[in-house]
Parts: C-alpha cells; structure tokens; sequence
C-alpha cells in the first residue's frame, strides 16, 4: 500500500528546514555524551546495555531515541538524569559532569509520578521548595504560572488522584519545568496514555517546548511520536545497545497533525522502520501449527 | 427482566445496598442466635429454676438445678408419694440473656460498688484507658519513628531488626513477676507490658510498611533536586503515613489484648478487676456488659480514627476497613463524582 506512493528520500530537506538544523547546530553544546557504556551483569555474563554511546544536544534541540526494546533507551535517560551509573563514559552539562540526580535535568517519567498526598499546585512547587531556589511565595506565583501554561489553572487545589492520565503528565511535566532545568528528560512519558489523549499530549508539549527555553531528550518506542515531534531522532540497536543513526527529521515546524501524511514526514518513518526491524516482514509469520480441525472452507 | 445477580462472587465489590444488608446481619445474626438460645425454652436449657420445692428436702426456691438432678429427685419423691418440685427450664448462671447483660449495661454505671473502697464501673473502664493510652503513646513515641528509619535506611534495618525479631516472640505477660520488681505493684509495670507487647511487632510492622514506599516517587523527588534529609521527611513520610496509620488502629487493638493480662500483675486493677470482682459475686450478666463495653470502646474508638484519618489524610481516596467508611462515602460519592467528570471534561477539551 505504502508502496504505491512515490517517497522522497528522508534526507532531502527544504530549504527552510536546512536553514532551521543550520541555526540549530549554530547553538551552544548543552549536553555530550562521550562513549557511553553501561555493562549489567547478570546470571548468563554480561550484558551490554550501552556499548560506547557518544551524542550531543544543542541548546532547545528536540532529541528524540528511538530503538528496539532492549536497546537500553531507558537506561540512557536514567544515566543522564543521574539515577544510575555508568560503567564508563561521561556525560557532560554544560561543560561539566554531571554527579548524581539534580535540578537542572528534570524528568518526567512514564508512571505517574505525582505526590499524591500534594495538590497540584504543591507539586509543581515541590523543586523550588527543596533547592530553595526562591521565596516561599515567589515559588507559589512560578507554579501557578506553569500550571497556567499546562492548562490546568481550575485544577490548582485538586489532588492527583482526581486528574486524569494526561493532565497528571501535564502536571509532571509542569513540576520538572518549574526548576527551570537545562534539559528535560522524559522517559516514555506518554506511554500509559491512549491513543487520542497521546497525540492531544504530543501537540501540548510541542506547544510548551515553544514557550520554555529547554533541551528535550525524549525517549519512545512510537515511531511516528518521535517524526512527529524531534528535531533529530538518535536510532539505538539492541544488544549491545550503540547507536544505528542520528535522522535529522526533515519535516519543517510548526508541526501540526496533518503532517502525519506528509510525503517526509512517511519517508522518515518509513526509514526508521527499516532501521530498527529490518527485514521484519519476512520473518514474522509464526511457525503455525494446525491445532483444531478446521476446514479449507473456513479460510 | 433484570439479571439475577449472584451474592457470592469472588474479587468483586457488592451493590451499596447489598453491603449495607451484610454489614447489618453481621451484628444482628450472633445477637439472634443468642436471643434463640435465651429465649426458646426448647433450646438447650440445660437447668430448672425453681418455682415450688414440693417436698424435695435439698431444693429451695429459686434456685438452678441441673436438669438431670431435678427429674431424678422428682422421680425419687413420686415413688415415695411424696410431692414434685416444679420448676422452668433455664440456662445457667454463666450465660444470661441480652436483656439482662443490657440491663446490667445501663445499671453498671449507677450501682454502688458492693465495699466502699471498690471502684465504680466508669472508674474501672477510666483505669483501663489511662493505662492503654500511656502503654501504648510510649510505645509510639519510640516505635514509629524507629520503625520509620528502619524502613527507610538499610543499615538501621541491618541494627535493629535482628534482634526486635528475636525479642517479639517473647511473650509479653511473661515479664510480669520482672515488670513488678522493677516497677513496683501499681499502674507502672502494666504499662511496661503493653509497651514490650506492642513495641516490638510496632518498629517492624512499621518498617515494613516503610519499605513499600514507591521507588518512584523517590527517584522523581531525587531529580526535582531533593536531598536525602528531604526525601526522608518530604517523600517517605508523607508517602507511607496513610499507611502508617492504619497500622496504628490494628495494632491499638492488640494493645487491648494486652490489657487484661497487664491488669492482672501487682494489684489488680481497671476493668479486669471489675470483670474478676463481678464474676467471684456470680453477677455473670455484668461480666458480659463489661466485655461490651471494651468491645463498644475498641469498635468506636477505631470508628472514630477511621473518620478522623479521612479528615487528616484528604488525598487518600479509598477510605479502608469498616461500614463508617462506607457511610462516610455515600456522602463524599458526588462531590468526588462531579470533580471527576469535570477532569474528564477538560482532558477531551483542548487547553
């Protein structure tokens, strides 16, 4: 089907697209990774997670990582927000390493991570209670900003448990925002979400994205979330976890959901496909074997 | 035609009014079957209570004899010719019915105690809960914050827990006779033996519960820059005290079971002296009001921090254990309900 239409190649960029990475890598390296390693070891030997993972994120880059399940994605999004170690390697920040969790790389993760015995507001205000950033009332007014930005102004004084999925990540990332950090790592973030309140989050985060000045490293197995919304999608392989391809997305920005049927926007993830399965249509057919006695007929 | 909905069914949650039945019958069925007993003079009845001797020498008025005796004496008087004893059928001295145990219940308060220097009933019951309370708020003060360290820092698990492990399988009335040479013979070592018997199983089923504090929520507070003092006193606390606080009420009724064998070391005292003194007098119908009253404190004092958790504890949505609760719900139910759909509103509507 998808073969019928005539695809550019996903290399191809327009004019203002070109100009758009030109500007882009123009700016300040805000985070470098300098080969990566991540070793488990584990009852079979050892097992690579990342083996020698090297990038660099420019300053409100939209990273995207892609990659198999296994491919150790997550495990990359721990390292650099400091929850884990690597086995070698370094990240640097600004120049500097990095040394255990802080404020200046917020996270937002795939399980809610609210506090649920804090309102929405005394969430989003918990990073700048606990880095003493501001004043106590200095921080209720930025909070009450963010959550003005994430749309949930009328949820202010609601606890978790009475948000839904989406407008609890909208609040998570709003919380990770507040500390002002350099770059925000989300870690499937839209993952538990269905289908429709995913791609509503995908359109809200761009729209944040816009208004915030900071880097995102998002990490997703959905294919189309990372054509959709990255500037440069880093495609990861699975055991030992190294970097496939760095795609520099061609599809130009403001993205909007008509995009989703653009010739390059389906030219990427087309690309991507073939990156992370390929060949998976040849070797999917399962081994069948007939269990009932079903007549030709049925067929 | 609605569907037949069956009444057991497993892992799933009643009908409201299904559970108000089942709540109601739990306290209505054991009365019931006590009331049958009581009342049915064809059930057990093992005893005759006298209403005339006739010439039976060894049998006065009033008074309950076993039913064998009874029909061998009057077997014995009729082949002498001599006349029957009648009597009614009773049960014996040690179970009276509802009516009596609910008469004693309100008279308990307003009789006179039968010597001067005895206490009333409320002072007994007063007693009780001063010495429970103290047992069990020294116990707390100590064992909540040791159990929260313990869940909360593995090497204060490591210190610890070995030994409180070993130490809970020591029965507490066993330190009694030491609880007394320590202490003296008054309120202090009963107090000591709630506190050793609720200390212990305290520190670790607090500990435990500790330790099921989400990870996740610690590695979010980790990455919003919070440091270990923070995490402790701004994320594990507030996550597990909910919790925390359930424990609390299971283990304040251990503490009751403590009680009675506490008030037995040195001078008696409290409401098991009252129960003990009632019974030597065979006023079985008091012994039972008083064994209510410790039920009826315990089931509305539970009742009571069950509520008083929900006013505390706001964002914990599933208000756990007894029927309060459910009561307690059908009234929170719309407003929760209305806050809900307005979330489900906004999230379709876009920003």
């Amino acid at each position: 089907m998808m073969g019928a239409i005539e695809l550019p190649s996903h290399t191809e960029q327009p004019p203002e697209v070109r100009e758009r990475f030109r500007r882009l890598k123009a700016r300040p390296v805000i985070l470098e990774v300098k080969k990566l390693v991540k070793a488990f070891e584990t009852p079979h030997g050892t097992l690579c997670a990342l083996d020698g993972v090297s990038l660099e994120a420019h300053r409100r880059e939209f990273l995207c990582v892609i990659g198999p399940s296994g491919c150790g994605k997550s495990t990359l999004a721990r390292i650099l927000a400091g929850l884990e170690d690597s086995t070698s390697g370094e990240v640097l920040l600004d120049g500097a390493p990095i040394r255990g969790p802080g404020p200046d790389r917020g996270m937002v993760f795939q399980a809610y991570t609210l506090f649920p015995w804090l309102t929405v507001l005394r969430n989003v205000m918990f990073g700048l209670e606990v880095t003493e950033a501001c004043s106590r009332d200095q921080a209720e007014r930025e909070a009450r900003q963010w959550i003005e930005l994430v749309g949930l102004k009328r949820f202010t004084d609601s606890y978790p448990h009475q948000l839904s999925g989406g407008m609890k990540q909208r609040v998570a990332i709003a919380r990770a925002l507040a500390n002002r950090p350099r770059i925000l790592l989300m870690d499937e973030p839209f993952g538990a979400l269905d289908a429709q309140t995913r791609s509503q989050m995908q359109a809200y985060l761009l729209q944040i994205w816009k208004a915030v000045d900071v880097t995102i490293v998002f990490i997703t197995h959905d294919l189309e979330e990372a054509v959709y919304l990255a500037d440069r999608i880093l495609v990861l392989d699975a055991h030992p976890g190294r970097i496939r391809e760095l795609v520099e997305v061609p599809v130009p920005r403001p993205r909007r959901p008509e995009h989703f049927v653009s010739p390059s926007f389906l030219a990427t993830r087309k690309h991507l496909e073939e990156l992370i399965h390929p060949g998976s249509y040849d070797h999917n057919e399962l081994p069948m074997i007939r269990m009932t006695q079903v007549g030709d007929d049925v067929e | 035609m609605p569907q037949r909905v069956p009444w057991f069914r497993l892992n799933r949650e009643l009908p409201h009014k299904r559970r108000l039945i089942l709540s109601f019958l739990s306290f209505v069925l054991p009365l019931a079957s006590w009331c049958i007993i009581s009342y049915v003079p064809f059930v057990w009845h093992p005893m005759r209570k006298i209403t005339d001797p006739g010439d039976v020498t060894w049998i006065s008025r009033d008074q309950l004899v076993d039913g064998d005796a009874f029909e061998t004496a009057n077997a014995q008087a009729r082949s002498q010719g001599r006349k029957e004893a009648s009597g009614t059928p009773a049960n014996p001295v040690f179970l009276p019915a509802p009516h009596e145990v609910a008469r004693a219940l309100f008279t308990g308060f307003t009789t006179r105690p039968p010597r001067p220097e005895e206490p009333w009933l409320h002072q007994s019951l007063w007693h009780s809960i001063t010495v429970i309370f103290w047992g069990f708020f020294a116990s707390s003060v100590i064992g909540v914050p040791l159990g929260v360290l313990c869940g909360a820092l593995p090497a204060m698990a490591r210190l610890n827990e070995p030994f409180i492990e070993f130490f809970r399988y020591l029965p507490a009335p066993a330190f009694g006779a030491l609880a007394v040479a320590v202490l003296g013979i008054h309120d202090p070592p009963k107090i000591a033996i709630i506190f050793i018997g609720t200390f212990f199983q305290q520190v670790l089923v607090i500990a435990n519960t500790t330790r099921r504090v989400d990870p996740a929520l610690l590695e979010a507070a980790q990455t919003l820059g919070a440091s270990r003092r923070q995490l402790l006193f701004r994320v594990v606390v507030p996550g597990v005290i909910t919790d925390i606080y359930t424990d609390m009420r299971i283990l304040l009724g251990w503490a009751w079971t403590y009680l009675i064998v506490a008030e037995l070391i040195g001078v008696s005292s409290g409401i098991t002296y009252f129960i003990n003194q009632q019974a030597k007098y065979r006023n079985y119908d008091k012994v039972f009001a008083s064994i209510f009253l410790i039920g009826l404190i315990g089931f509305f004092s539970d009742v009571f921090l069950a509520a008083l958790g929900r006013r505390l504890f706001p964002w914990a949505r599933t208000a756990r254990g007894s029927w309060m609760g459910t009561v307690a719900r059908i009234f929170r139910g719309k407003r929760e309900a209305e806050t809900r759909e307005r979330a489900a509103e906004e999230d379709v509507a876009p920003a």
